[in-house]
């Protein structure tokens, strides 16, 4: 059986046969010795075809697929040309090793062309690597290099441009902005009330509000001239007559000096700035509200959008927050505390960024910890849904709002949560009557779960392939159609089931908790995996 | 030498501390940068694409303030080369490690730039590399015996970053070598591919160092990996980097910043466990510097790849 290489170069397409492999047989350790000289390694490995790109743009989709895994028409013609022509209804006699088995499949599914990929396929494209300068006669040296150089800038540059992440980065620099903002408008008003303060020291005492304050400097400007025919305009901007009188009143009996008409101006410049800087910070918080119901709506309607936002922005995307498990969620923002209390074996923080959220500071002290465990969790689904769900819409935060809300009942008053269970099948409903068809099937699952464990895990499977017919009792058996959105969706949707039952029943104790997490680990890896993995799965898990 | 500012900057990347030295400002404070910040990443012990990693020592780099503090007037600086080929120091009042600008007239990161005029009335243009911004830098003047780096050398860049050592260690191979930058952090990746514009000899690679695969393609065999991405896992990222890329007989330069593999145990501990996982990789690590006083606790290790053994049975 004869061996071929695909050897993808940033020039083109190679295809080496390896022959004479029976000699020197699998021993990896031989055909490393043999590789490094050209000599040797040229007498086992011939360049049988090879077939350069076209373009710069031509070898910028093949990178792009290559590194994707993915087959290009290109490629295709070219092996299914190069390579030895099979009769039909035999097998092929030869094999094709690719470097990577992603790629090397997706041939197969789409050529039969057999494909291998192990670690002497691996040693042979190493050696391929080391000397395909030599292979290829038309390359002068330094040409690779130079392919490599448009290819490598092309790509890169690509991998910039198309950011996944880009809706996320809007967010992120919208949340440290207003950060920023919130500081800089505090300092400069601190600096309009010092500075009008030499004229008008009295104002500090009746206007609180940084705001308000900088609006009436503007307004005022020489307090002289302050009088009762300005009233009107006083009490437009405090809303509050009886103390718009008392700033005129203020006025009069004021012990500031007085200001040069220029500098009065100069302060009044300033606190309109201020003012613009204050309208442009409530301008700039709508938007962040605007943006977060367009990526994490759920997140957002279940902890708040800044508080959301900084989850989103410490973690780095919304992806990246899906993916963190809800322990550290749960203490995002606490790094430093968190790594102290590793190196020094102490306790633990309980909470990070989340603490900002109103729940925890509403519990009391002693079950400050036990809220923000469940926030997270709750946290932690909201931002799975808002990454992998296709429908959007915020069904679910609002539910997962009032699970917590009860949780607090719960802790204050004994006042007992409703089962999760229902609220997600509630959330479920919800989210069907509002929107996507898939959201039906989601409806249907949970409810044959919890009786049936593992035994329901077919079921569960099946009724994520017949979302099509949007049916709330999928039961009838459908053959697995990969749709990996939908499935992840769904992997999701029983890990949401799975937690939260866990801290519905809290009589629960310890160790059947552990058991039955373990056996849900089970249903909700399953939802994910492929028939023959599942199997797998379920024998390691018992 | 101003001694290194720690501690002090230390907030692991929030906030404004960017990954980079930005243009703002010289000397220095210049490392002002929006948002480039490290991400924490999904789990809190890694760096998140490396650029975090470096949250401790954030107070490096821009050792010595202001302008005019010693290299300008290159007349009384006087440039030698160093034990190191293509690595130069330059003894002035203080001396400095510096590489031959392969672009000339142009700073990277607004570092110092030093023209010295030869003989023969050409002029030659040097930059100052920061020990305390490049760990490779600091390996250097750490006493590390040989980087394996020299004119000419193909060198896989792991960790890139903005690419700030990238741009002295491509000063370092020369036209004639070429240099493999893979930074997986698309905010830095994009100072990278500017700095690469200018530098023909530099490959930048936006794409995961934990998956060679994608970026087969792209690299050919090179002589030496320089691994720098504070990952957990980067002793794993190394060893699969270089089975698809490093020659045999090639060498490796890694530097392990103790931190961002467990931060439990004690940095000696860390490196000793990191040695063990190379060696079981068909690595032969030869040397260990520690980066003490520009970095804490890092070390790097320097080492060959598949070294043939010493007596070759006949065939």
């Amino acid at each position: 059986m004869a061996l071929y290489l695909l050897y993808e170069s940033a020039s083109g397409y190679g295809l080496f046969l390896a022959h004479g492999i029976d000699e020197i047989g699998q021993n990896t350790e031989a055909v490393r010795n043999s590789v490094n000289d050209l000599n040797r390694f040229g007498k086992v490995v011939k360049l049988a075809a090879f077939n350069p790109f076209e373009s710069a743009l031509d070898a910028l989709n093949q990178q792009n697929a290559v590194s994707e895994g993915q087959m290009t028409d290109e490629l295709r013609n070219f092996l299914e040309l190069s390579l030895p022509k099979v009769k039909e209804g035999k097998k092929p006699k030869f094999s094709l090793g690719v470097a990577e088995s992603k790629i090397g499949s997706h041939i197969y599914e789409e050529t039969k062309i057999p494909c291998q990929s192990n670690e002497f396929v691996l040693e042979l494209i190493r050696g391929v690597r080391l000397h395909f300068d030599r292979f290829i006669e038309n390359l002068k040296p330094g040409d690779l290099e130079k392919a490599q150089l448009g290819l490598g800038h092309s790509y890169s540059r690509a991998k910039v441009k198309f950011n996944v992440n880009r809706v996320d980065n809007m967010v992120i620099q919208a949340i440290f902005l207003l950060d920023t903002l919130d500081k800089d408008v505090n300092s400069f008003s601190m600096r309009v009330r010092e500075w009008y303060s030499w004229h008008f020291p009295e104002l500090v005492k009746i206007v609180n509000d940084n705001y308000l304050y900088a609006k009436l400097a503007k307004f005022i400007e020489d307090k002289s001239e302050l009088s009762e025919d300005k009233l009107e305009g006083l009490v437009d901007i405090l809303g509050d007559e009886d103390k718009a009188k008392e700033v005129i009143e203020a006025a009069k009996a004021s012990m500031g000096q007085d200001l040069s008409p220029i500098d009065l101006i100069n302060v009044k410049m300033f606190a309109q700035r201020v003012m613009d800087l204050a309208e442009y910070r409530k301008k700039l918080y709508d938007y962040l509200v605007s943006k977060m119901s367009d990526i994490a709506p759920n997140l957002a309607a279940l902890i708040g959008e800044v508080v959301g936002a900084r989850l989103i922005s410490h973690a780095g995307s919304l992806t990246n927050l899906a993916k963190c498990p809800s322990s550290t969620l749960q203490i995002l923002g606490a790094e430093k505390a968190l790594f102290r209390a590793l190196k020094t074996k102490g306790n633990t923080p309980k909470y990070g960024l989340i603490f900002h959220s109103s729940f925890i500071g509403r519990a009391s002290a002693k079950n400050k910890g036990r809220m923000a465990r469940y926030l997270a969790n709750k946290c932690s689904i909201a931002s799975r849904i808002d990454c992998f769900s296709e429908s959007s819409g915020t069904s679910f935060g609002d539910k997962l709002r009032e699970q917590v809300e009860e949780r607090l009942d719960f802790y204050d008053k004994g006042v007992a949560p409703r089962k999760n269970i229902d609220v997600m099948k509630a959330a479920m409903e919800n989210a069907a009557s509002q929107g996507g068809e898939m959201d039906v099937d989601k409806a249907s699952e949970p409810s044959s779960k919890k009786s049936k464990k593992k035994k329901s895990k077919d079921n569960d499977d099946e009724k994520a392939d017949d979302k099509e017919n949007a049916v709330a009792n999928g039961d009838d058996a459908e053959p697995k159609s990969g749709k990996k959105k939908k499935k992840r969706a769904l992997e999701m949707e029983s890990g949401l089931t799975e937690n939260g039952k866990e801290n519905g029943s809290s009589a629960e104790n310890g160790t059947e908790k552990k058991k039955k997490k373990k056996s849900k680990d089970v249903e909700t890896d399953v939802a994910a995996v492929s028939e023959g993995k599942k199997k797998k799965k379920k024998k390691s898990a018992d | 030498m101003r001694a290194p500012m720690r501690g002090g900057g230390g907030r692991g990347g929030g906030g404004f501390s960017g990954g980079r030295g930005d243009g703002s400002g010289r000397g220095g404070r210049g490392r002002g940068g929006f948002g480039g910040r490290g991400r924490g990443g999904a789990d809190m012990t890694r760096g998140g694409g490396r650029s975090g990693g470096r949250g401790g020592g954030r107070g490096r780099g821009g050792g010595r303030g202001g302008r005019g503090s010693g290299m300008k007037g290159g007349s009384k600086v006087v440039v030698e080369p160093h034990r190191h080929e293509g690595v130069f120091i330059a003894k002035g009042k203080e001396d400095a490690l510096c590489t031959k600008n392969m672009v000339p007239g142009e700073a990277v990161y607004n570092e110092k730039r030093i023209s010295v005029q030869n003989e023969d009335g050409t002029k030659v243009e040097y930059r100052v590399w920061n020990p305390f911004r490049s760990k490779l830098a600091a390996a250097v003047l750490g006493g590390v015996d040989n980087i394996w780096m020299k004119p000419g050398s193909k060198v896989l860049y792991l960790g890139a970053a903005s690419g700030t050592t990238v741009s002295h260690v491509s000063d370092l191979v020369g036209p004639g070598g070429v240099v493999y930058a893979v930074e997986f952090s698309h905010r830095s990746g994009r100072d990278l591919v500017n700095m690469a514009k200018k530098r023909t000899n530099v490959i930048p690679i936006i794409e995961d160092a934990r998956h060679p695969a994608k970026y087969r393609m792209l690299v050919g065999m090179v002589d030496v990996i320089f691994s720098d991405v504070a990952q957990p896992d980067q002793a794993r990222i190394l060893a699969l980097n270089a089975s698809y890329f490093l020659k045999a007989g090639g060498y490796f330069v890694i530097s392990i910043k103790a931190n961002c593999i467990d931060s439990t145990v004690p940095a000696e501990a860390v490196f000793a466990s990191e040695v063990k996982k190379l060696q079981a990789e068909q690595f032969k690590p030869m040397e260990q510097v520690t980066l003490e006083p520009f970095e804490r606790d890092h070390a790097c290790v320097v080492g060959a790849y598949r070294v043939p053994k010493k007596q070759k049975p006949a065939s």
